[in-house]
């Protein structure tokens, strides 16, 4: 079910209901808002519905196997096997075509015949999103930093539907203290709430919409028919895209959990103002980033060991970042591009040490410099990541060195307008964001009314006809 | 409260317009609830004037319902056509570097050259697209063609209430003057026709009903002296809606032969099943490669099946239609 669709109003119209009404009484109210949850995912497709069930099985067992567990060994042996178990159910729904077809070819190019399989395994929405949230959750427990949740929290965790589909990735001990206790429906802040989500639908039906049909599309449909600043608009415009697209996600579902009385984590934090790569990942996808950084970068050894295992972690983690987007080689180098520019930039900090030498200063010129590269190799990475093939992406690329000096009408002053002030917004402090939020909620209740409504109108006529998916949804 | 209370004004505003998306979506249960619960909304909006406030806005940002497709609101989007096109007139939008569109009729144009670009333009639905993303890309890499898209998911030729194709490629036509017209449409097309009087897609005057809107859309598509290329819809994962898709293009290709001059019809049964005319999701490349044609809907192409398609019609295009192509 999508979120700005009119299925989904009214879905939330009674899980709203719901939640408050039962939310005196805990048992009912979760088995209220797993079945809620279980029919948000089923609209999707009923089937999907037993793969999210068993992994909240394997997930349950294999938890209260790691707690039962005497002993470190048969502690790790539970881990490894519920982590194995719940990528393995990852991988084959979602990595086993793309691996099978590139070791069928490669096992026939050197002469061994067909060596796998080929099948074509439908990828169940949200998979990958549920399957990081039960392994932090395996794994917190085998630290010791969670204890075992109840089966009824533990299946409204990985399942609780405003972040079902494309996160936000909510650890364990952010998510269940909450689903334990009773919501306070006078603690709730409803007008941050309608605010998220009034923007968040902005930014997705009109900014996102927008920008992908007058530049993206286009442009990487038919590279060779656009001129240079129209392909450069358009890995910019993307960048505006993605942006806005799960930005807009995002703040759609933690508005619609704030409605029921939950808190999620920020995801994204002006990330087109970071000064490096490794700054960008620090304000985009964040509840990913650390994902990756508790569970995989420093489990790995992070950089607490030589420079050549250093850029190896980094490698490993943004190239496996990469591919849990999605099985295709544009993923995998739009990680190891990333891994590389964090890479040549460990060692050139490193260098720096080494030769005794102090920290740049920061004067405004090398902020913006900075801010300015940084965005521009972020936006080097999109195309590969929105390219259809690596073969796209080049053709791309090479319309943005060689296709000067022809007209660019898809270069309009409301495209760069659209495109610049989305990026220019990402630089209004915080705080500045935060007041007009507050100055919202102080209005009286008929003034916020008829600016939602008004908002509303706005996005229904500035909108395209028909909402396309959330980009995140594939993932 | 705030919420419920925007959301009732929201809805109140635009309940007209939802009950025409509702009239327009797939008929099942999904409609009849839609309707029963938007008609006596709607009706409220109209007596109250408030839904004027919407068709006012409409009409001033020329989003209203007169426009070509009528595209509805209740469809998922996939890549469209090009945004900026012109209405009306001979497009430059999408020319690419170098070239013009000046009228060809004194030149040759299986010919085209870097001066004088041949024109092609390709619609269709989301197999469409799956094909027409390659097939313009291609095109446009030749250096002498320029290729505009125009594809809708969704859509097809037995519902002109939620997209009026024969009207969004009538204005197609007169914008882009277009030379070779390729068109992939009927993967939705298997279902009742609504009147009145309705035709069950079941009935026996489904066929001869289809076969006459796939010839007027064929006429309208040759009615600039365009040269036409059909190509038919491959083979789906589900046997019931193969056996529809196989019906379907018996019904064009009969079409195609009847017009004057024909139009070209191309399979797409045997390029993308494996063996020819199976459904497959993988197929082997002239180099011995497997390569994965089909997305795990069972329906849909990836952007190796739409290039196998492709260039399906580029060859079809040099070897038979004789046009000279890089």
């Amino acid at each position: 079910m999508l979120f700005p669709t009119i299925d989904f109003a009214i879905f939330f119209a009674i899980a709203f209901t719901v939640n408050w009404l039962l939310n005196p009484y805990a048992g009912p109210w979760k088995l209220a808002m797993i079945a809620l949850s279980y029919f948000f995912y089923g609209w999707v497709g009923w089937n999907y519905c037993l793969l999210l069930l068993a992994t909240t099985l394997i997930t349950h067992f294999g938890a209260v196997a790691i707690h039962g567990s005497k002993t470190d060994r048969s502690r790790r042996w539970a881990m490894t096997i519920s982590v194995a178990a719940l990528l393995g159910l990852l991988g084959w729904f979602k990595y086993y075509g793309f691996a099978s077809v590139n070791i069928d070819n490669l096992t026939h190019a050197v002469g061994l015949g067909r060596a796998v399989p080929l099948l074509q395994v439908a990828l169940p929405i949200a998979i990958s999103f549920f399957t990081f949230m039960a392994v932090s959750y395996v794994v917190d427990i085998y630290r010791r930093e969670l204890e075992p949740a109840r089966p009824l929290d533990l299946a409204l965790y990985l399942s609780f539907f405003p972040h079902l589909l494309a996160g936000p990735i909510v650890r364990g001990n952010e998510l269940l203290p909450q689903l334990r206790k009773r919501r306070n429906p006078n603690e709730v802040d409803y007008s941050r709430a309608l605010w998220l989500i009034m923007t968040g639908l902005f930014k997705k039906v009109v900014i996102s919409s927008y920008v992908s049909t007058a530049i993206v599309t286009p442009v990487f449909t038919a590279p060779s028919q656009h001129s240079a600043p129209e392909a450069l608009f358009a890995a910019w415009g993307y960048a505006v895209q993605i942006y806005c697209d799960f930005s807009g996600y995002t703040d759609i579902a933690i508005g619609l959990a704030l409605l029921l009385g939950i808190r999620f984590p920020i995801n994204f934090d002006a990330p087109y103002t970071a000064r490096s790569l490794q700054d960008f990942w620090r304000r985009w996808h964040i509840t990913l980033s650390r994902w990756l950084r508790d569970y995989l970068y420093i489990p790995l050894g992070g950089s607490a060991g030589s420079d050549a295992k250093t850029m190896r972690n980094i490698m490993i983690t943004m190239v496996l970042g990469g591919l849990w987007h999605g099985a295709a080689w544009t993923f995998v180098f739009w990680g190891a591009l990333h891994g590389f520019g964090q890479v040549v930039a460990h060692l050139r900090r490193r260098r720096r040490v080494a030769q005794g030498l102090p920290p740049m200063a920061d004067g405004p010129v090398r902020v913006w410099s900075q801010r300015f590269w940084t965005f521009q190799f972020v936006c080097l990475g999109w195309i590969f990541f929105n390219a259809s093939g690596l073969s796209q992406a080049f053709a791309v690329l090479g319309r943005i060195f060689f296709g000067w000096g022809s007209p660019s009408p898809l270069v309009n002053p409301l495209l760069v307008v659209v495109v610049v002030g989305t990026i220019a917004l990402q630089y209004v402090p915080s705080l500045n964001v935060a007041k007009l939020q507050a100055t919202f909620s102080r209005q009286r209740v008929a003034v916020q009314i008829g600016v939602l409504a008004f908002v509303l109108l706005g996005i229904t006529t500035f909108g395209p006809p028909g909402v396309a998916p959330f980009i995140y949804y594939r993932f | 409260m705030i919420c419920v209370s925007a959301f009732g004004v929201w809805l109140l505003l635009f309940a007209p317009m939802l009950q025409h998306n509702a009239q327009v979506s797939p008929v099942g249960t999904r409609r009849t609830v839609a309707l029963d619960i938007l008609g006596p909304i709607a009706a409220l909006s109209r007596g109250v004037q408030l839904s004027r406030i919407v068709s006012e806005t409409d009409a001033a940002t020329g989003r209203d319902k007169n426009q070509p497709g009528n595209g509805s609101t209740l469809t998922v989007l996939g890549a469209s056509k090009h945004p900026t096109k012109p209405r009306g007139g001979t497009s430059t939008s999408t020319l690419p570097p170098g070239a013009t569109t000046t009228s060809t009729t004194a030149v040759n144009i299986l010919h085209p050259t870097a001066a004088n670009h041949l024109r092609v333009l390709i619609v269709g639905d989301s197999l469409g697209l799956d094909l027409g993303g390659p097939l313009q890309n291609d095109l446009a890499n030749t250096g002498v063609v320029t290729a505009v898209l125009d594809g809708h998911e969704s859509t097809g030729l037995t519902r002109p209430d939620y997209f009026n194709w024969p009207a969004e490629l009538q204005s197609d036509i007169t914008a882009d003057q277009p030379q070779v017209v390729v068109i992939m449409i009927g993967a939705n097309d298997p279902q009742d026709f609504l009147g009145p009087p309705d035709v069950p897609y079941t009935s026996p005057q489904w066929n001869p009903m289809y076969a006459a809107r796939v010839a007027a859309f064929m006429q309208i598509a040759e009615k600039g002296g365009a040269k036409v290329i059909w190509v038919g819809m491959p083979p789906m994962q589900s046997g019931d809606l193969s056996a529809k898709m196989l019906d379907l293009n018996t019904i064009v290709q009969q079409q195609a032969a009847l017009q004057k001059p024909p139009v070209s019809f191309i399979s797409s049964w045997s390029l993308l099943g494996n063996p020819p005319g199976t459904y497959s999701a993988f197929i082997t490349n002239s180099s011995g490669q497997e390569v994965n044609v089909r997305t795990p809907d069972g329906t849909h192409l990836t952007p190796a099946g739409g290039e196998v398609l492709s260039q399906a019609v580029i060859n079809y295009m040099q070897n038979t239609l004789h046009f000279v192509l890089p």
